[in-house]
C-alpha cells in the first residue's frame, strides 16, 4: 500500500473529519483532522493502515491566527510512510480528546504538551506536569507570548 | 501509580541521584516485600527548555544547542537537525561530506554503546567491565577528537557539509584502534556469556515482547532485541547508507541479555561500516560547489515549510520536526528522542520483578535522561 | 526534616556537646596542617552526572585517567563523599534535590563547579527552567570552565582545590 492509497482510504473513511490532505512525497503524507474525531481517526489508522508507531505529538502556537495546532507524527513498523496529522484548536480554551488508549506513549507527550502549551486532554489517565515543577504550571512557557524568556538574571552576563 | 499503600507495602523513591542512573530521573517503586507491585517514572530534573532556546537562535547557532540534547549521541542529533534544514532549503550534500558524516556517526554509536554497556555492567555488579569499556572508549574518543576537535559536544556538521576533512593518516589510526577494539568486544562477549552469575541475573529477566514494545513505540536496541528488525538506516535511508553493506542486528529473546548482545553486535557492524566508508570515500569538496554554504555566514534564511526528519541514534529513532516561517530562526522545533518511549516501558516491565532486578532492567535500556528532559 | 533536639542533661553519665570545641581548638594549632594534608590527599568525589559534563566526570574516575592515583575516588553515595561536583545546569526542579545531597555530605566538604553551565549558565543561561547563579547557593571553591571541560581540566581543578586546602583558604572549613 503506497502513500496515495493510504490518504484516499483515510479521506473516504472520514469524509467530514479529515480535510486538507496532501501527499508530500512517497513517504510523507499530511492531513488535518477535526479535534473531536481525532481518537476515531487514530484507531482507524492503527487498525487498518498499520500506523502503529506514534513518533511524536506536540503543539505549535500561532498567536497571529489565535490557534494552537496539535500535531501527531505517526509512523509505522511495517512501512516507511509517515503521516502528519494536525488538529487545530482555539487558543483561549484548547481541549482535545486524548489518544492514550490508542497509542500508549502518547501519555508523556500529552502531559508535556499540557504543561508547556496548556492544551487540555480529555480522558487522559493522569494529566499532571512531567518536566516542570508543579508551581510553574499555568505559565505555558512554550507559547510565543511567554514573558519569562529569555531569563537574563545571571549577573555575570550583564 | 496509586499513592495509597496497602498492608506490608512501601514506596521506595530511587533517585534523582542514584548510583543506577546515568542521569537524574526518579523511579518510585511500590514494593511488597522484595517484589515491585507498581512503579512510576518521574522526569524533568534536567529540563533545560532546548525547544524554546532553539526558537530564539539562528539556524547555525542551533547546531551548538542540539549537541547538548544527548551528550552521548551529539553527532546523530546534529544529523537530524541539519537534515531538517537541508530538506527545507533543498541542499545537496556532496558525497565526501556524506561519507565523513557516516564515519563520525558510527564512531559516535560505538562510543555510546561502550559507555552504556560499561555503566550497565557496573549496575549489575560487574564494575571491572566499566573499567575495560572506558579504556577502549578512550581510543575511540581520541580518534573522534582528532577529526572534530572535541570529545563530547562536537558541533561538527554544517548545512551542506562538515566542518573539517579527515586528518592525514586517519585510516591507519582507525585500523590500529579497530584491531584492539575487535579483540576487546570479543572478550566482552566471552565475559558476558561465560559468567554464570551474570547469566542468571540477566537471561529471562525483564522480557519485553515485540507486541508490547511496538505498542509503546520503542525503537533501537531494546526493540531489535525483541526480534523486530526496525532500523531507520535501512527503512528510511539517509546519507550514503543505501550504498553500504550492513545487517540489522536482531535478537529473539527480548530480555536483558539480548539487549546487551544487540549492542555488542551493533558495534561490530559499525566498525564494518566505517571500514567500508574509508575504502569507498571519494575525493571532492566538503560543501556544495558554487554556493555560500561553509563560508562564515551567521544569517541564513530557510524557506517556509514543515519537515520531519529522523535518523538512527545509538538508542533508536531520533527525529526532528521543524516548522520554518521563512525567517532566520526556526519557528518551532520538536525533538523526538528515542529514550522517551523506552523509559515508559519501565512501569510495565518492572511489575512483579525483584527489587535487585530494577537496576539490571533499567540499565539495559541505556537511558539518556538528558534527551528525555531536553 | 529536622530531628528534634534531645536534652543532653537527661542522659545520665554522658557528656555531649553541640559545639565543636575540640576542632575549634585544633584549628589554632599545627595539628590542623597534618589534618589538611590528610584531607587533601583523599578527596572522594560524588558521581552526580547532570549533563554533558557528567560523561567526562565518569571518564575521569575510570581506567584511562585513573584519578585513584591522587586519592580522588568516585563514590556513589553522598555519605561517603567529600567533594560535590556540580556537573551541569541546575534546574529549578533539581535544585532542592541537589541541596539535599549537599546537606547529606559530612563535613569537611567542598564544591567544584564543573563546566560553563554550573558557572554561568552556559548555553542555557536564558532558559526558563534553569536556576541562575549557583555559586550563591553553594560555597564553590573551584570553577572549571569549558563546555564540557576535558578530563585533564577536572584533574587540574582537583589540584587547585588541594592547594587551597593546604593553604587553608578553602571555603569548606572556617579557620
Amino acid at each position: 500500500m503506497d502513500a496515495n492509497t493510504m490518504i484516499d482510504s483515510l479521506s473516504t473513511q472520514f469524509p467530514d473529519a479529515v480535510y486538507d490532505t496532501k501527499v508530500g512525497s512517497n513517504i510523507r503524507i499530511f492531513a488535518k483532522v477535526k479535534p473531536e474525531s481525532v481518537k476515531d481517526v487514530c484507531t482507524y489508522l492503527k487498525k487498518n493502515l498499520s500506523f502503529g508507531h506514534l513518533c511524536c505529538e506536540f503543539g505549535v502556537d500561532y498567536p497571529g491566527r489565535n490557534e494552537i495546532e496539535v500535531v501527531y507524527v505517526i509512523g509505522s513498523y511495517e512501512h516507511s510512510v509517515i503521516l502528519t496529522l494536525k488538529a487545530i484548536l482555539p487558543r483561549d480554551n484548547p481541549e482535545i480528546e486524548s489518544v492514550v488508549d490508542v497509542y500508549w506513549n502518547a501519555n508523556w507527550y500529552e502531559r508535556e504538551t499540557y504543561e508547556l502549551f496548556g492544551v487540555k486532554y480529555l480522558n487522559h489517565p493522569d494529566l499532571k506536569p512531567l518536566v516542570l515543577p508543579e508551581d510553574m504550571l499555568g505559565e505555558w512557557p512554550l507559547r510565543k507570548d511567554y514573558k519569562g524568556f529569555p531569563n537574563k538574571t545571571a549577573r555575570n552576563l550583564v | 501509580m496509586d499513592e495509597k499503600v496497602g498492608p506490608s507495602e512501601m514506596i521506595v523513591h530511587l533517585g534523582p541521584q542514584h548510583p543506577m542512573m546515568p542521569g537524574p530521573f526518579r523511579l518510585n517503586a511500590k514494593l511488597r516485600g522484595e517484589t515491585v507491585v507498581d512503579s512510576e517514572v518521574e522526569m524533568g530534573w534536567i529540563h533545560k527548555g532546548i525547544e524554546k532556546i532553539l526558537e530564539n537562535k539562528t539556524y547555525l547557532q542551533g547546531i551548538t544547542i542540539v549537541d547538548r540534547i544527548c551528550y552521548l549521541a551529539a553527532l546523530t542529533n546534529e544529523e537530524a537537525y541539519v537534515g531538517c534544514v537541508e530538506k527545507l532549503a533543498d541542499i545537496e550534500v556532496p558525497p565526501r561530506a556524506q561519507y565523513i558524516r557516516v564515519i563520525m556517526e558510527e564512531f559516535s554509536r560505538i562510543q555510546s554503546h561502550l559507555l552504556g554497556m560499561g555503566e550497565y555492567a557496573s549496575f549489575v555488579g560487574f564494575v571491572s567491565m566499566f573499567m575495560y569499556t572506558i579504556r577502549d572508549r578512550e581510543d575511540v574518543m581520541t580518534l573522534m577528537d582528532s577529526v572534530t576537535g572535541a570529545r563530547v559536544t562536537h558541533s561538527f556538521l554544517r548545512f551542506g557539509g562538515v566542518k573539517d576533512d579527515l586528518p592525514e593518516g586517519f585510516k591507519d589510526d582507525v585500523q590500529r584502534v579497530f584491531v584492539n577494539l575487535r579483540k576487546a568486544i570479543d572478550s566482552y562477549e566471552e565475559l558476558f556469556s561465560s559468567d554464570e552469575i551474570y547469566r542468571s541475573r540477566t537471561v529471562g529477566i525483564g522480557v519485553l515482547t515485540a507486541e508490547v514494545a511496538k505498542d509503546i513505540g520503542v525503537s533501537g536496541p531494546p526493540l531489535r532485541a525483541t526480534g523486530v528488525a526496525f532500523d531507520i538506516r535501512r527503512d528510511e535511508p539517509y546519507l550514503v547508507y543505501p550504498d553500504l553493506d550492513f545487517k540489522v542486528c536482531v535478537q529473539k529473546a527480548g530480555d536483558v541479555y539480548a539487549r546487551v548482545q544487540v549492542r555488542l553486535d551493533e558495534m561490530r557492524e559499525s566498525m564494518y561500516i566505517i571500514e567500508q566508508c574509508l575504502d569507498q570515500i571519494p575525493k571532492g569538496p566538503l560543501f556544495p560547489e558554487g554556493t555560500a554554504y561553509g563560508r562564515r555566514t551567521p544569517v541564513m534564511r530557510v524557506p517556509a515549510g514543515e519537515v520531519f526528519h529522523r535518523v538512527e541514534d545509538p538508542r533508536g529513532e531520533m527525529g526532528f520536526y521543524m516548522v520554518s516561517d521563512g525567517s532566520d530562526k526556526p519557528y518551532r522545533v520538536k525533538i523526538r528522542g528515542p529514550v522517551y518511549p523506552t523509559l515508559q516501558t519501565l512501569p510495565p516491565l518492572l511489575k512483579g520483578v525483584k527489587i535487585a532486578d530494577i537496576v539490571a532492567i533499567a540499565g539495559s535500556m541505556d537511558t539518556c535522561t538528558s534527551e528525555v528532559d531536553r | 526534616m529536622a530531628v528534634e533536639q534531645t536534652d543532653y542533661e537527661e542522659i545520665p553519665g554522658v557528656t555531649l556537646t553541640d559545639r565543636n570545641v575540640i576542632s575549634d581548638f585544633v584549628k589554632k594549632t599545627k595539628a590542623q596542617d597534618i589534618l589538611n594534608w590528610g584531607r587533601k590527599n583523599s578527596l572522594w568525589f560524588m558521581v552526580n552526572a547532570m549533563g554533558c559534563c557528567g560523561v567526562e566526570l565518569l571518564s575521569t574516575g575510570m581506567a584511562h585517567y585513573d584519578t585513584d592515583r591522587f586519592g580522588i575516588i568516585p563514590r556513589n553515595s553522598p555519605r561517603h563523599a567529600d567533594v560535590l561536583i556540580i556537573s551541569g545546569y541546575v534546574t529549578k526542579k533539581y535544585l532542592p534535590a541537589l541541596k539535599r545531597i549537599w546537606e547529606q555530605m559530612p563535613s569537611p566538604k567542598w564544591v567544584i563547579a564543573f563546566g560553563d553551565c554550573a558557572i554561568s549558565g552556559g548555553p542555557f543561561y536564558e532558559s526558563y527552567s534553569t536556576h541562575q547563579n549557583v555559586d550563591e547557593v553553594f560555597p564553590v571553591d573551584v570553577f572549571v570552565p569549558g563546555c564540557p571541560p576535558r578530563c585533564e581540566a577536572l584533574i587540574q581543578g582537583f589540584f587547585e582545590l588541594q592547594k587551597k586546602i593546604e593553604a587553608k583558604q578553602d571555603r569548606g572549613t572556617e579557620y
